[in-house]
């Protein structure tokens, strides 16, 4: 689905991303943990050219979207983005969220985005709120709504970016939730987040990040029962 | 005579008399044309101006280079110094510079007042439109990309939008500076609110009352803008909450 081949990236003389090589394959759920500052978020922009990575390649469904000349808007359509603030677009009701992107890109005409958008939020239980503004939901239904923002495009591979960490405790829940739905539906999913809970659950691999570098990966058993380097054993000695 | 009737009588020989009101009537239309058509050409300018600034500056940060950012530095150029010039002369120049040197050729001095005042106001409302589009955070940007739109696109559905919905008070109190600043427009003749006053003024030798009634309807106009921008101000507060 998506190969990264020595990925560098630096702000300034600040190396964030160092030599990150990194195949995910169609179907994986990959979840990247490590230390704050790591470069967890840069990895993950990088890959939807967010961020333009300093040197290195990414491939994307066989296409090298670092080259000159590539359409990297047709690209992100099919690489959802879920961020930790949601990014709802305050001034659009919610069903104007889910639709502007597919009517304005002329992917479905008004009446098929409409109703792509009632399937959608009816999967998660929010139907009620099509009418709503962000401005009137809570934290996880916003980060719900963006999720579904997300899938109106009909991704082929989804990226979320802490999408818990801005949300009150009891609000966890309902979007791990939702994005267990979608890993259980074979979505190819990279997820940043410190939710060991999910990562043991739902990853297929966990990588942990440290010093803009993938210091160890494995599957979660390895990472969080068996992990070999110190900088993981210290850092899940700290978060577990 | 009691006072009463000879300030009756001073009405009816100032305004009444050879219909003279009709110098303050026909000028204040003019006032208000050339303010509106000014205010909406200052509005294309100001928004593709801001655009443009912020645009080079966002790219400014990633680097770009080639024949696209060798367009948006000029482009850039071309706005600062633009920005620079306009807002660092008076308006009464810039009408006087307009009439008898950039447009001395045309007869027809409403365009002329629009044009200036339009391109000065473009000015402030281009700095009025960059703050307002600094102010959405830049998460709205990364959304609208992430989804596959374009940068025009997102600026124009997303970012745009809402950074009107910002500053539109200031944009309100744009549009009452430039209805008071068209005022100046009696310098090149056009007959203008104020210049039909002072027209009164000089053939009824009768300053108080001409220049009375132009202040209390400039007066009335602002009132009345400030008012309309108070309630949005207050409908807008409401829609941030919902
Ligand atoms: N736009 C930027 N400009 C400069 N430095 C940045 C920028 N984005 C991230 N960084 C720096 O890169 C490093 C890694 O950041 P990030 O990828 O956000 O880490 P993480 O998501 O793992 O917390 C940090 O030191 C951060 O300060
Ligand atoms: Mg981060």
């Amino acid at each position: 689905m998506i190969t990264v081949n020595h990925l560098y990236k630096s702000f300034g003389d600040h190396d964030v991303l160092v030599d990150i090589n990194e195949h995910i394959a169609p179907g994986e759920k990959v979840v990247i943990i490590g230390p704050s500052g790591s470069g967890k978020s840069t990895f993950l922009r990088c890959m939807n050219l967010l961020e333009q990575p300093t040197s290195g390649q990414i491939i994307f469904d066989g296409v090298d979207i670092t080259q000159k000349g590539v359409d990297i808007n047709e690209i992100r359509r099919h690489m959802g983005m879920v961020f930790q603030h949601f990014n709802l677009f305050p001034h659009l009701s919610i069903t104007e969220n889910l639709t502007l992107a597919p009517i304005k890109l002329k992917l479905m005409c008004r009446e098929e985005a409409n109703e792509e958008a009632m399937r959608l939020l009816n999967l998660v239980n929010l139907s009620e709120k099509a009418d709503a503004y962000p401005g009137q939901l809570s934290g996880g239904q916003k980060q719900r709504i963006a999720i579904v923002r997300s899938l109106m495009m009909k991704p082929k591979m989804m990226l979320f970016d802490e999408p818990t960490s801005a949300l009150d405790p009891e609000m966890v829940g309902e979007v791990l939730g939702v994005m267990k739905d979608l890993a259980n539906d074979g979505m190819t999913m990279a997820v940043v987040t410190h939710e060991m809970g999910f990562a043991r659950e739902v990853a297929t691999r966990v990588l942990f990040m440290d010093e803009g570098v993938i210091m160890e990966q494995g599957t979660p058993e390895q990472i969080f029962n068996d992990p070999q380097n110190e900088r993981t054993k210290e850092f899940l000695s700290k978060v577990l | 005579m009691s006072a009463l009737d000879e300030l009756k009588q001073k009405i009816i020989f100032v305004f009444i008399e050879d219909q003279r009101y009709m110098y303050i009537i026909k000028g204040l239309r003019t006032t208000i044309i050339v303010t509106l058509l000014a205010l909406l050409l200052g509005l294309v300018i100001g928004i593709l101006v801001a655009v443009v600034r912020t645009a080079h500056d966002q790219m400014d940060k990633k680097g770009l280079t080639g024949l696209p950012g060798l367009i948006m530095n000029i482009l850039n150029a071309i706005c600062r110094v633009y920005l620079t010039v306009i807002r660092g002369t008076p308006a009464m120049v810039q009408l006087l510079l307009m009439y008898f040197v950039f447009l001395a050729s045309s007869t027809n001095k409403v365009l002329v007042a629009v044009l200036t005042f339009g391109i000065n106001s473009g000015a402030y409302v281009a700095e009025i439109f960059r703050s307002g589009i600094m102010s959405i955070d830049k998460g709205q940007m990364e959304a609208g990309r992430s989804l596959g739109l374009g940068y025009a696109m997102t600026m124009q559905q997303i970012i745009l939008p809402q950074a009107i919905k910002n500053v539109l008070p200031a944009l309100v109190n744009e549009m009452i500076t430039l209805l008071k600043e068209t005022s100046i427009c009696g310098y090149i003749g056009l007959n203008e609110m104020t210049r039909g006053g002072d027209i009164i003024r000089g053939i009824t030798f009768e300053a108080l009352l001409p220049l009375l009634v132009v202040a209390a309807i400039y007066l009335a106009i602002v009132m009345f803008f400030t008012w309309i921008m108070g309630k949005l101000e207050r409908r807008l507060r409401e829609s941030d909450n919902r």
